[in-house]
């Protein structure tokens, strides 16, 4: 570009978004996002039925609940987050910097390879532990030295087998240099969604080569439990929040068509999740034989982190003032700030349960359960169903069939998560208590069955929410004629 | 930025930075007394070289990126964002809803 040239030459020279964006990576990545949701709600209704003593498949080693309650979780980290986040991505990254990902090719590679390492993953978890005992996996484990598990790694959220490790890293090396070399070449001072993903990329390998490998190779014992905990809480603070935030930043003021209230501070959340979020995963093992100071670090460096979610949050609802009216008028929005809501409930959660005195009751029950779901459903999931109702009438070239299955969809899976939440933080509440006055076990569980039923239902609630999503979007891509026209007031505001 | 917005914005840097600096400050001279006593300090230096690590690898990022004046104008990137987001989707008509406008 010269400097000579004037602002219509210069408007004239930059790319257009469809020299930028490769629409059909991010609907491939979007089908894939949402078909790993399903198998992963399925998953966790399975393990909600066994908890009731409903379970459908007793006796099927295959299917047994244990190994699908890995296949739950696992599946919403690197099947749903991880593939939404990709191919939402590859919308924000190329329009942020005004330069392609380094190679369209490369994209795709990736997006085989990484489907192909979730269902490996899948296949290690269900096949592996029926494999284990097989005389030539023993034969070869011994000639080559190979770690014996062939199926989950003893590690939370970390269960992919030893086998598909190396080739995830190379996995998430290849994404990372397929979206640094735009962030690279872009110039001047650069907004805050950047800063958050391009410290996604290095943040989520290197959490990712942490709690994989050193547990596994390295250290053991309680030093393994440190790193195990540091894992499980850099997977959310280091790969799901920063790119769900820096998404959050890209997204809420081009609906709101309003720049954000404060970009000063939103690079003060930025600055102060990279200071203080890597040392508090500890905080998941007050009262083990880790080091108290390590403890009491991870507990001081948690309550920072609230401080800093305070930023983040103060700067989005400084933003909304003066728009109120998008949040019921607009789908996307409202999805938006309902996340956030919970993400302020989820984060206020935190820095009550990392005290010493809160641990002593709620520790192993189901508050924490209650506490996941909230923030990886209730927050990241809702911000993901906001960003793709909005994003696929642009990407289908169609307006969605049904506004009533939209609507559905949200209440079901807002609603059904507020249930699921405030049932299971109440039933931790009661284990706590029950566990405390030292009764039998058998006390508990029997005194839980009426949370946990509450909680297959709220389950079910979430996942027709999803069921309506997927027929409304099955509908609109084949083009059927929309339904249920609303009055235009009611209708959500994309970019004109 | 306005006025408002810069003391806000100051405010928290303070609120979060002064108790934060004071607690890690504190607990690391209370580390570096037990790894120097020999009672198990050694025991904590993997979690305490990867917080380390982390940090110095953003601090020097930090100091990149006011060496190359991403923080002079703190607030032109939002309102630059804006502008580009609406120079590429102009003229593109995509609602979400066959009712809207």
């Amino acid at each position: 570009m010269t400097h000579g040239a004037s602002p219509t030459d210069r408007a004239a020279a930059l790319p257009t978004h469809d020299d930028l964006v490769d629409e059909r990576i991010v609907i491939c990545y979007y089908v894939a996002a949402l078909s790993f949701l399903t198998i992963s709600m399925i998953a966790g209704l399975l393990m909600a039925l066994q908890l009731v003593h409903w379970y459908p498949f007793k006796g099927v080693e295959l299917l047994s609940p244990g190994r699908w309650r890995m296949i739950h979780t696992n599946a919403i980290a690197y099947g749903f987050l991880a593939n939404a986040f990709l191919g939402t991505l590859h919308w924000a990254v190329p329009r942020l910097t005004f330069h392609t990902v380094a190679s369209r090719a490369l994209s795709w590679f990736i997006f085989v390879a990484w489907q192909a390492i979730v269902l490996a993953t899948a296949v290690g978890i269900v096949v592996g532990p029926t494999l284990q005992d097989r005389p030539w996996l023993l034969a070869a484990a011994k000639a080559w030295h190979l770690p014996m598990s062939l199926g989950a790694q003893g590690l939370e959220w970390g269960e992919t087998p030893f086998w598909i490790d190396p080739v995830a890293l190379v996995g998430l090396a290849l994404v990372a240099v397929n979206f640094m070399v735009p962030i690279g070449r872009s110039r001047g001072p650069m907004y805050v969604s950047l800063w958050y993903f391009m410290a996604a990329f290095v943040w989520t390998f290197l959490t990712y080569a942490m709690g994989n490998l050193l547990p596994e190779y390295r250290v053991a014992g309680t030093s393994a439990g440190a790193i195990g905990g540091l894992f499980i809480h850099d997977l959310v603070g280091l790969f799901v929040t920063p790119l769900g935030w820096g998404l959050m930043y890209y997204f809420v003021p081009i609906l709101l068509k309003k720049p954000i209230w404060s970009h000063g501070l939103s690079l003060v959340g930025f600055w102060g999740l990279a200071f203080f979020y890597p040392l508090q995963g500890i905080h998941h093992f007050l009262y083990t034989p880790i080091p108290m100071f390590l403890q009491y670090g991870a507990v001081i460096s948690t309550i920072a982190v609230e401080l800093v979610v305070a930023t983040v949050v103060i700067n989005f609802f400084g933003t909304l003032s003066g728009r109120g009216q998008a949040f019921f008028d607009n789908l996307p929005v409202r999805y938006f700030y309902t996340g956030m809501v919970f993400y302020f409930i989820t984060c206020f959660q935190c820095a009550l349960q990392v005290t010493l005195t809160f641990q002593k009751l709620i520790h192993f029950t189901d508050w924490v359960v209650g506490h996941a779901h909230l923030v990886m459903f209730g927050v990241f999931s809702l911000w993901l169903f906001g960003i793709m109702t909005y994003l696929f009438p642009r990407l289908l070239g169609r307006p969605w069939w049904s506004r009533s299955l939209c609507e559905y969809h949200y209440w079901l899976s807002a609603g059904g998560l507020a249930v699921m939440f405030l049932d299971l933080t109440l039933a931790g509440v009661f284990q706590g208590y029950y566990w405390a006055s030292l009764q039998p076990w058998d006390v508990s569980t029997n005194g839980s069955q009426p949370f946990w039923i509450t909680r297959v239902f709220a389950g079910l609630a979430m996942f027709a929410g999803l069921i309506c999503f997927l027929v409304n979007l099955w509908m609109t891509a084949r083009g059927a004629e929309a339904t249920d026209p609303l009055p235009a007031r009611a209708a959500g505001t994309p970019a004109a | 930025m306005t006025r408002i917005q810069s003391r806000v914005t100051a405010l928290m840097a303070v609120v979060i930075l002064l108790p934060s600096l004071y607690g890690f400050a504190g607990k690391f001279l209370e580390f570096v007394h037990i790894y120097r006593s020999g009672g198990g300090g050694e025991f904590a230096v993997a979690p305490i070289l990867n917080y380390l690590l982390a940090s110095a690898g953003f601090f020097c990022m930090l100091l990149w990126a006011a060496w190359n004046g991403m923080f002079r104008d703190m607030e032109r990137p939002k309102n630059e964002f804006l502008d580009n987001e609406s120079r590429l989707d102009a003229g593109v008509r995509a609602p979400l809803f066959r009712s809207h406008p």
